[in-house]
């Protein structure tokens, strides 16, 4: 009878084969998997079959492995994958799955990190529009998992007087990220969707307010200051404030007062808001 | 024949997959349940979930796992557990399934269904934690036997008799997945049927169908296909073993039409139907053996 190593370091050694992104020889061979057994006996922990070597067994999970996280991280970051193709992106979910394996129940938590790891690979192209458009992804996925907030009624809104609105809070759905880029990444995700034209790739700064409604993403691209206005909102600044404290510096040339309307005319339509509240009640 | 929880035969069933949701509140298809991967409902609030607890008020769900890792050497995660147990509460889950398998150590998780060696250590690891989780879930388990590509040396004794014996002493429910059955044969050269012959049937509560990719040197897991013949064939032994048990038919990558796939599942009856009938007449019982 084969000696048995115990559970234990069975699992630790397979893990750490599975892991390891050399050949099953390198694998069985890494410190890691030695820890748990030595190289010298792991080719006696699997069995061969009638066609396969114990290796090859072994190698079955191993190529499973990489597969599986590769197709998690495609369907969260379809752009970047489309912008690198398939080559590079295997490439980088390979490099990216060896420092933040998965430590989650769940792969929806997979790439929580990728929009971090981009930015430290400099052998990727385009660095920085890769980092751009993997901020966003991230931010789509946490949109798509927020839990669900209904949308400020009409009859809530109507209900505050107009004098009460210097003082009013209105606090964002859960499902609503702010984002600003340094490229046009919102046009690049809407190409891939087949909603518009591929940008140009140029350095031009965009804003974007990533939500969901009625249980479907959207993004809304933004004018810069309807971005300042919507970031001080949503960092809990009453609507004056975030007036003050915005609008009235840089932009108060350009914004009108029926702009703002407008703004916040789309804003509410599209269900920005869950709650309005006036300073000091927080009831 | 009704195992010992009394959990009915829900009928045949898909699974619930997001590239059927439009078709499924739509149309109210005539399937008769849903099987629904639990960690998909576990941490979102968007619209999965939104459907699910749609699809629960109109059928009966049963929620399957991959992520339990029940023979896991780590400490069991009781995290994963209240999202289970609060998930299960919240769509009515006739009954929680996974897998006899672990998934990861050293708080990794590889999301896959790795193989078990089958020994003493390992049979009363996973006894303890079995009565653990359910313990903590306040109800009974059913363990599927997954695909399983390699084996242990240190293995004492066929993967049958362990999930026979783990079910009997953790006193959990078994879910008996045929094409699994069928697919760990042929990889590591053991009879199905009497695979099958060793499963308690008091014991089994659901059996999983499903397609597989042949390798030719072995086979996949990819529930990407029609069932083949062979495991229709096992299928039907099956039933004449165990008896009218709810059937699922997984379908997962390269998914059809929910017709397609609905009509996939609704074969099970057919042949649970043409097995019934032979059993009535001794003379065609001997038909449908597998490998005939």
């Amino acid at each position: 009878m084969a000696t048995d190593p115990g559970l234990e370091r069975i699992q630790r050694w397979m893990q750490a084969c599975i892991l390891d992104q050399g050949t099953a020889e390198e694998a069985i061979a890494s410190e890691k998997a030695q820890a748990a057994i030595p190289a010298e006996q792991a080719r006696s922990v699997v069995l061969p079959s009638k066609t396969l070597s114990a290796l090859e067994r072994l190698d079955i999970y191993r190529d499973m492995y990489l597969l599986r996280m590769e197709e998690a991280l495609s369907i969260d970051y379809p752009s970047l994958k489309h912008f690198l193709g398939p080559d590079e992106f295997m490439r980088l979910v390979t490099r990216y799955v060896e420092m933040y394996p998965s430590r989650s129940y769940t792969l929806n938590r997979l790439g929580d990190h990728l929009p971090e790891f981009v930015a430290t690979r400099d052998d990727l192209p385009r660095k920085e529009f890769c980092h751009d458009l993997a901020r966003l992804e991230y931010a789509l996925t946490c949109v798509f998992d927020a839990a669900e907030t209904p949308p400020l009624a009409a009859e809530a809104v109507r209900a505050l007087p107009q004098e009460a609105w210097e003082h009013a809070r209105l606090k964002p759905i859960e499902a609503f990220r702010l984002l600003d880029f340094s490229y046009p990444v919102s046009r690049y995700v809407g190409a891939v969707d087949e909603e518009n034209p591929f940008p140009r790739l140029a350095r031009k700064k965009t804003w974007v307010a990533a939500y969901r409604s009625n249980y479907n993403l959207h993004r809304m691209d933004l004018a810069e200051p309807a971005y300042g206005l919507l970031s001080a909102l949503a960092s809990g600044k009453t609507l004056g404030e975030a007036i003050v404290s915005t609008l009235t510096r840089k932009w108060r040339p350009a914004v009108k007062q029926a702009q703002l309307f407008e703004w916040f005319r789309d804003w509410m339509a599209e269900g920005f808001f869950q709650s309005v509240e006036l300073a000091g009640d927080r009831s | 024949m009704t195992n010992r929880w009394g959990y009915p035969d829900l009928g045949f069933g898909v699974g619930l997959r997001s590239v059927h949701f439009q078709h499924i509140l739509q149309n109210n298809p005539a399937i008769d349940w849903f099987e629904v991967l639990s960690e998909n409902y576990m941490d979102t609030g968007g619209r999965p979930l939104h459907v699910l607890d749609q699809v629960a008020e109109r059928y009966p769900v049963v929620l399957h796992g991959v992520s339990l890792s029940v023979g896991s050497t780590d400490p069991v995660n009781f995290e994963y557990l209240k999202k289970l147990k609060a998930l299960a509460r919240r769509v009515k889950a006739r009954w929680v399934s996974d897998h006899l398998c672990w998934c990861g150590v050293t708080g990794l998780n590889t999301h896959d269904l790795l193989p078990m060696p089958y020994t003493h250590q390992a049979l009363r690891h996973t006894i303890e934690r079995v009565r653990i989780i359910q313990d903590f879930l306040e109800r009974p388990i059913a363990l599927e036997n997954a695909s399983t590509y390699l084996e242990f040396a240190a293995s004492t004794w066929p993967e049958s008799e362990f999930l026979a014996s783990l079910a009997e002493a953790a006193d959990c429910g078994i879910l008996l997945d045929v094409n699994n059955v069928y697919v760990s044969s042929y990889n590591h050269g053991f009879d199905p049927q009497a695979y099958i012959d060793r499963i308690p049937r008091d014991r089994v509560v659901q059996m999983h169908l499903a397609g597989h990719t042949n390798k030719g040197t072995h086979i996949i897991d990819t529930h990407n296909d029609y069932v083949i013949d062979t495991v229709w064939k096992l299928y039907r032994y099956a039933h004449r073993r165990l008896g009218g048990v709810a059937t699922l038919l997984e379908w997962d990558a390269n998914i059809p039409g929910f017709d397609v796939v609905h009509g996939e599942a609704l074969k099970a009856r057919q042949f649970r139907e043409q097995e019934d009938a032979a059993m009535k007449t001794p003379e065609l019982a001997e038909v449908p053996a597998y490998g005939d």
